[in-house]
């Protein structure tokens, strides 16, 4: 037996054992008649031509292994952005359980989301009855303090109404008449999961700003000098979003954090479960509208946002995702501007020092080709930040990043001797960057869990900076924005390459004469 | 300090190959070649540290630090030295002495520690390096290895230079007098050719060496023994057979050389594999002495074809950065050998040098420095890291050619820097090495970093 009680073997050296070899070669060999082995190694390697990547790239209906998740997902991040509000997805329950695993792997923390569970009747004669009934479940099972709603594509496809449903929910007593249900209408089939995210927080706006879906009058904006916080969607938002919060304290900066999850996805373990914490609160939401300026940190996961924002007679700052030494400073002194107020010499020390330990280890990015992909803010913030650290961001591609997006990573390639040779890539998905790493080979990749095939197919050493991450804890802890989390950044690099470095000078005796101490 | 150690002292400050000894009173001479250090001002490395790094790149031997664990703990496998093979002096060996050793004496620890040596290695050799503690309890090391020489059967070399001797320039020459005593001159080769060279002060820093090795080969020279770069034991022993030598670090190992010429007739030669055009020097010379001692005289032809073939390679790949780098002015902070011959070799592509230190240079280095860069050659003699920093603060140059420890100093004054001592992950000897220097100078004077270095914050900008 291979197994034994005094020596329990895990699972990835007990199908070593002969026994197991034997059971999977007889298997192959009996059962599966597969192709010759000669016949799978030719077209393995004929993945990896020039001819392959030309019948790859005019794929014009297939996508495979693709670079984003569906609009839904991003109204449940930003339901649980928001204080004691529990995300109702109106739809079928199966998709609810994704959105629950993927956030929960992602960030090792519960994720609390309900769903209509529309079944085959709800599909034939609408979903009236599962809202209704939802809703009364909800309120009464969870004691939230807001429910913000969203769809899957079974209630789009046969066109519910969300308005109306909830409003005749109100009336049949599902819940109290002035109880707040932001909705938004969040097909799967448009967009992508930042197209959600601004469509769930722009519902959840415009029902407190705009009279409450009717049943309340519009507020009336009085400015002050407070500034609003728009993220966008981002998977370390457990770390950047209180950085965010210290960079606006220190500048002593009144300002509103619209959607946070921070607190959400990252409770303490202490004997007490928070089905609810932290999150900006309705009273925030309301007040929000007063507001000076709007900074939105990510533009393409908010465009619909911004623009109801700026209708309301604020000023609506979109930045793309910025990061490093010249992001930082881009989004600082836009504080600075709007508030009046100086930058800090706190912040200026930080900035010297990113400015410092970039410095120190430039001689290791300068040159190295990086490629990339993830949403469209992160791949510009990114792209932006290696090319400052002289690094070569070779092939950018991103899923959901379209023309418009593509144009501005162009941009930036123009503005820099380091993107040259440096391509965009946009509405493409893994397989096409898989043909890339072959005919166009790059030292690193930076993207999500999913980019470790691309690692192992291709060699090419994965850098996990992009949601989703499952395979590596705790990464999104650490914040990636400010000159804190350029820093952060920065160490992910250079501990890469310095891992290939030693992975590659490891052999003694044949490669280990450059196995060294100090790099 | 023991009557044997004096003798040694006095006997190296009497360098006769050094002019710069020789150009001082008895007096001064006997208080050894470099400034007595001030105290209370930061210095560079100790004796100890001299003969360890002079001796380590010896790569099959055990070398055994005896000692408290700073000596060795802070130094071990630190320079990049590389082997071709055996990688046994990358490892660690120290004696750790504790305060009860200091009390009884830690010769018995030290017997010990090379009988484990020999039991668990069994390298060729054990080098055994003396450091102050032990020196001031008065361990006798060189009787220690007498007696376990004798035991064992197995050669142990005392390297008695501890760290309160002097400054690391003489631990190197203390490192030399170690290998001229007990090793040199212990073994024969298998066969002798009349191409046979030592080259002597190379440590085959990132594989320096074996940039140059090819070049060799193709000119039909055998490398006899390298003292000390990649070098196995028993080339050492029998490096007395050599024909010529060529010395690359002029003040490290001049003891090693001007001796072994004194007792076997071995001519040598101060040379450099640093720029192009010190390179083909340095191969037209060895062809030379060669020839002088006997060797068939077509190595000439065949060295100047090679040189000619090698240096034509060398310039097209050059061409490209002629233009990035002309007129970019570089500081220069090294010593020795390196203070002239990196400046003739960024010379060649068009790179104005506004400063190289002198500090550890010789009277020698000082002439060719006055000969490559004019009467107006900016020698720094001392730079302490305040007037470091003034220097480059000031802008007066475009970027620092250091050693690590002045890195972080350069930054500071906002200045690029470029590593050319011995913790440097690239190679920069031979026409190769060259071609690498540049290469690496265009980088990091590009990269991108030191707009931002040098820029204050922009909402400062916006505010001046």
């Amino acid at each position: 037996m291979p197994q034994n009680a005094d020596n329990i073997l895990d699972h990835e050296n007990l199908f070593r054992q002969p026994e197991y070899v034997e059971l999977f070669e007889n298997k192959k060999r009996d059962f599966e008649f597969g192709h010759p082995v000669d016949k799978v190694k030719e077209i393995v390697e004929w993945t990896k031509t020039k001819d392959y990547q030309e019948k790859n790239f005019a794929r014009d209906s297939l996508t495979v292994n693709p670079a984003k998740a569906c609009q839904p997902l991003g109204a449940v991040f930003v339901a649980n952005g928001f204080a004691r509000t529990l995300s109702f997805v109106h739809g079928s329950q199966g998709c609810v359980a994704y959105y629950r695993s993927h956030f929960s792997r992602h960030f090792k923390e519960p994720t609390s989301c309900v769903s209509s569970s529309m079944t085959e009747d709800a599909a034939v004669f609408g979903g009236l009855n599962n809202m209704v009934d939802g809703l009364a479940n909800t309120h009464s099972l969870y004691k939230p303090d807001m429910i913000a709603v969203s769809t899957t594509c079974m209630a789009e496809v046969i066109g519910d109404d969300l308005n109306a449903f909830i409003k005749t929910a109100k009336e049949k007593g599902s819940v109290p008449m002035d109880y707040d249900v932001p909705f938004a209408h969040t097909p799967a089939f448009v967009g992508s999961h930042i197209t959600g995210y601004d469509n769930a927080l722009l519902g959840i706006l415009k029902h407190f700003w705009d009279g409450k879906a009717d049943t309340a009058p519009k507020l009336e904006r009085v400015p002050n000098e407070s500034i609003n916080f728009i993220g966008g969607f981002d998977g370390f938002v457990v770390g950047n979003m209180p950085e965010i919060r210290r960079i606006f304290k220190t500048m002593g900066i009144e300002h509103t954090l619209l959607c946070d999850p921070s607190d959400n996805w990252n409770t303490p373990t202490d004997g007490t479960y928070r089905m609810y914490d932290g999150g900006t609160t309705k009273q925030q939401v309301a007040e929000a509208l007063n507001a000076k300026a709007t900074i939105v940190f990510q533009q393409f996961s908010a465009e619909k946002t911004a623009k109801l924002i700026a209708e309301h007679g604020q000023e609506v700052v979109a930045l793309n995702h910025p990061m490093g030494v010249a992001g930082t400073d881009q989004f600082l002194m836009a504080l600075s501007r709007i508030s009046g107020k100086p930058i800090p010499a706190e912040l200026e020390l930080e900035r010297g020092r990113l400015v410092d330990a970039i410095a120190d280890s430039q001689a290791h990015l300068h040159g190295k080709k990086y490629a990339l992909y993830g949403d469209p803010d992160l791949m510009l913030g990114l792209t932006q930040f290696l090319l400052e650290l002289g690094a070569e961001p070779t092939h950018v591609l991103s899923t959901n990043g379209d023309d418009k997006w593509a144009a501005k990573v162009q941009a930036l390639f123009d503005a820099s001797p380091f993107g040259k040779n440096c391509k965009v890539y946009p509405k493409r998905d893994l397989w096409h960057m898989r043909s890339l790493l072959f005919t166009e080979p790059v030292d690193f990749l930076i993207g999500n869990t999913y980019g470790k095939y691309l690692e192992r197919d291709t060699g090419t050493p994965l850098i996990r900076l992009v949601f989703p991450i499952f395979d590596r804890h705790h990464y999104h802890r650490m914040p990636i924005w400010g000159y804190e989390g350029a820093m952060r950044v920065l160490v992910m690099l250079l501990d890469e390459f310095f891992e290939s470095l030693d992975a590659n000078t490891i052999i003694p005796g044949k490669t280990d004469y450059s196995y060294d101490i100090i790099r | 300090m023991g009557a044997p150690l004096n003798e040694k002292l006095q006997d190296v400050f009497s360098e006769p190959g050094c002019d710069k000894n020789q150009g001082k009173s008895d007096k001064e001479r006997k208080k050894g070649c470099t400034k007595q250090l001030s105290p209370g001002a930061a210095a560079g490395g100790c004796a100890f540290d001299g003969a360890k790094i002079a001796l380590q790149p010896i790569v099959d031997v055990a070398h055994l630090v005896h000692g408290p664990i700073a000596c060795e703990g802070n130094s071990w496998d630190n320079r990049h030295a590389l082997s071709s093979g055996a990688t046994t002096y990358r490892t660690g060996f120290t004696t750790d002495i504790s305060e009860l050793d200091v009390i009884y004496g830690g010769e018995k620890r030290l017997y010990k520690a090379i009988k484990e040596i020999i039991d668990k290695y069994d390298p060729p050799a054990v080098f055994v390096y003396q450091t102050c503690v032990t020196a001031l309890i008065g361990d006798d090391i060189e009787v220690v290895c007498k007696a376990a020489a004798k035991k064992f059967g197995k050669p142990v070399i005392p390297v008695n230079s501890p760290g309160f001797a002097g400054v690391k320039n003489l631990g190197n020459k203390l490192g030399g007098e170690a290998l001229l005593d007990y090793v040199i001159g212990t073994a024969e080769p298998e066969y002798t050719t009349p191409y046979d060279i030592n080259i002597i002060g190379e440590y085959n820093l990132s594989g320096e060496l074996w940039q140059v090795k090819p070049l060799l080969d193709a000119m039909g020279v055998r490398v006899l023994a390298c003292i000390s770069g990649d070098a196995r034991y028993q080339e050492v022993a029998y490096s007395h057979r050599a024909k010529a030598a060529m010395m690359v670090c002029s003040k490290a190992m001049i003891n090693i050389s001007r001796k072994m010429e004194e007792r076997y007739g071995i001519p040598f030669f101060e040379g450099s594999f640093y720029g192009i055009g010190d390179v083909s020097d340095s191969l037209r010379e060895i062809a030379r002495l060669l020839v002088q001692q006997g060797a068939p005289d077509d190595i000439i032809a065949r060295t100047e074809a090679l040189i000619a073939a090698e240096e034509a390679r060398a310039w097209a790949r050059l061409e490209p950065y002629k233009a990035r780098l002309k007129g970019k002015r570089v500081l220069l902070i090294t010593g020795g050998v390196k203070s002239w011959s990196v400046v003739a070799a960024l010379q060649e592509v068009g790179i104005e040098i506004v400063g190289t230190s002198v500090k550890k240079s010789t009277k020698e280095d000082k002439e060719k420095i006055k000969e490559i860069m004019g009467d107006e050659a900016h020698m720094i003699d001392d730079m302490p890291p305040r007037e470091m920093y003034k220097m480059l603060k000031e802008a007066r140059a475009d970027i620092m050619l250091s050693g690590g420890r002045s890195q972080f100093v350069a930054l500071k004054a906002k200045m690029p820097w470029l590593d050319i001592n011995q913790e440097r992950h690239h190679a920069f000897a031979g026409y190769e090495g060259m071609v690498k220097l540049v290469q690496e100078l265009d980088k990091t004077l590009y990269n991108p970093v030191w707009d931002q270095v040098r820029l204050p914050a922009p909402w400062d900008v916006a505010a001046a």
